[in-house]
């Protein structure tokens, strides 16, 4: 299973070991108090992919697991963040979903993209995800 | 039939029967010749075919005579009235006698010789039907085989250099469609490339180059949408590198070719670099090889996954259909993995594509073709190699 990342922000932020799980409710806070959340289904692949990307870019992302229990009050919060006309085309946020700057990035294909053409550096630079 | 008939008459029936031009001058040379008066001694002639069949198989030879063309025709006019001319006409039933004679000598010779080329025909065509059963009996013990081996789950053949294999042919009407596009697919871009060869060789307006550049880029790109197909279908099928050559297989990278190796086979090739290209360029390696990384550790993470979820309660759980559906959702990843990667592959093509001018794309695309091209040639030359006796 992942490891727990030493986060050194939020005392809300979930380790995927089982520990203290946040509730829907905080979901607005995260993504408004952290320069890159991804929300993704426990154990997924994909979450674990762009995780390491962003690491690759010294960004310590903050990671929101969502297991059954959580998963249809995390989709509602996540649509009010999106805003609903968005939620609505998309019919519902595909996992992973990434938020960089209090906003919806997208997806592992989207990170990758703006990786490889270089827009990515930028973007997380003016989140201030980096410092550098 | 009329046995009141001779080569001539009959070719006058022939002449009802089947309307070929020289009979008229079969018909032409009876009325004005000797043979007019021949009518008694050859109704004699007649008399001498006793067999019916003997005659059938005559007319049979005339009409192959009359069929291979006017020059024999004419030929076997002048024949016969050269022998006319040189016995002479002096007592006409003695000449007749050795005319007929002769004739009946070339007749006989005839049916001999047919006779003979119907039996070697015959013979022939016995041989190639038993070849041809021998050869459908070989196919269904191969055909059995391979579904036997199939079944065994191991895979055989590799690709377009072994021949279509008949496993989605029996299975997966999806990937049957895959296999078939994918054959038009490689004929197309081998085309493209010896077209953009040729244009790269002439003298072509940057904005002609341009369009081959485009259109060379659209093509891979029209490539991985089909293998998103493909992978809803059967992604195994695209993972085990069965549609590729055996050599592309050994170099690929989840189910097709690895971007930053591409990168390094493209870039002696691309021309002159200016300092900004060639710093794009080393930075685009780089993301490259950050992005096949996480991808490739991702891929590790679910195997682990996978056989964690399979292996979860062995010895003891009677009932492991819950395992079996666990890990039927953890598959599924497998799919978007393959889908993750083409879209590497894709964006690594569209940002090169973005750094370099048109006269550099389109040297760039000739290089990946080409480059694709040796890698089929040396798959087949390997799978026809001799090979060494153990």
């Amino acid at each position: 299973m992942q490891q727990a990342l030493p986060y050194i922000n939020l005392p809300f932020t979930t380790t995927s070991n089982g520990g203290a799980t946040t509730t829907a409710v905080e979901v607005p806070k995260l993504v408004a108090e952290n320069a890159v959340v991804i929300f993704a289904r426990s154990g997924c692949c994909m979450c674990h992919v762009v995780k390491l990307l962003l690491h690759g870019h010294g960004v310590n992302p903050t990671i929101f697991d969502i297991d059954e229990q959580n998963e249809a009050s995390v989709t509602g919060e996540l649509s009010k963040i999106i805003g609903i006309g968005e939620a609505k085309a998309a019919g519902r946020p595909q996992f992973p979903a990434v938020f960089v700057g209090g906003k919806l990035f997208g997806g592992l294909e989207e990170v990758m993209a703006a990786h490889i053409s270089g827009e990515l550096v930028p973007m997380l630079r003016k989140a201030r995800a980096l410092w550098l | 039939m009329n046995f009141a008939s001779t080569q001539f008459v009959p070719s006058r029936r022939m002449g009802i029967c089947e309307p070929l031009p020289q009979i008229g001058m079969w018909s032409d040379y009876k009325e004005n010749n000797y043979l007019d008066t021949s009518t008694p001694a050859i109704l004699e002639v007649d008399s001498r075919f006793d067999n019916q069949v003997q005659f059938v198989l005559f007319i049979i030879c005339m009409h192959c005579l009359v069929f291979f063309g006017h020059m024999l025709i004419n030929l076997c006019v002048i024949y016969v009235q050269s022998e006319d001319t040189s016995h002479g006409i002096v007592e006409p039933s003695n000449k007749y006698d050795q005319e007929v004679s002769k004739t009946n000598d070339k007749q006989l010779r005839r049916l001999a010789q047919n006779r003979e080329a119907a039996r070697k025909c015959r013979l022939r065509k016995k041989a190639y039907v038993q070849q041809l059963e021998n050869s459908k009996l070989r196919l269904m013990q191969l055909e059995q085989e391979l579904e036997r081996a199939r079944q065994q789950g191991l895979y055989v053949g590799g690709g377009l250099d072994t021949g279509q294999l008949g496993y989605s042919r029996t299975t997966n009407p999806g990937i049957a469609t895959f296999e078939m596009a994918y054959g038009h697919w490689v004929e197309e871009q081998n085309k493209k490339t010896a077209d953009l060869r040729n244009a790269l060789c002439s003298d072509i307006t940057d904005l002609e180059l341009s369009s081959f550049v485009d259109d060379g880029m659209n093509h891979y790109f029209d490539l991985f949408l089909m293998k998103e197909t493909a992978a809803k279908a059967d992604v195994f099928y695209l993972m085990s590198g069965m549609w590729e050559t055996s050599a592309e297989h050994f170099l690929s990278w989840i189910g097709g070719f690895r971007p930053s190796e591409l990168l390094k086979v493209l870039e002696p090739h691309l021309g002159p670099l200016t300092e900004k290209q060639s710093l794009e360029l080393s930075n685009l390696k780089q993301s490259c090889q950050q992005a096949e990384d996480a991808l490739s550790q991702g891929l590790e993470r679910l195997h682990q996954i996978l056989s964690e979820t399979v292996a979860d309660g062995l010895l003891g759980e009677g009932n492991y259909l819950p395992q079996i559906n666990a890990a039927l959702e953890k598959l599924k990843a497998m799919v978007r993995f393959v889908g993750q990667a083409d879209h590497l592959r894709k964006e690594t093509l569209l940002q090169i594509s973005r750094n370099l001018n048109n006269r550099q794309a389109a040297q760039g695309l000739l290089a990946l073709g080409e480059y694709f091209q040796r890698l089929r040639v040396l798959s087949s030359f390997w799978t026809s190699r001799p090979r060494e006796s153990s």
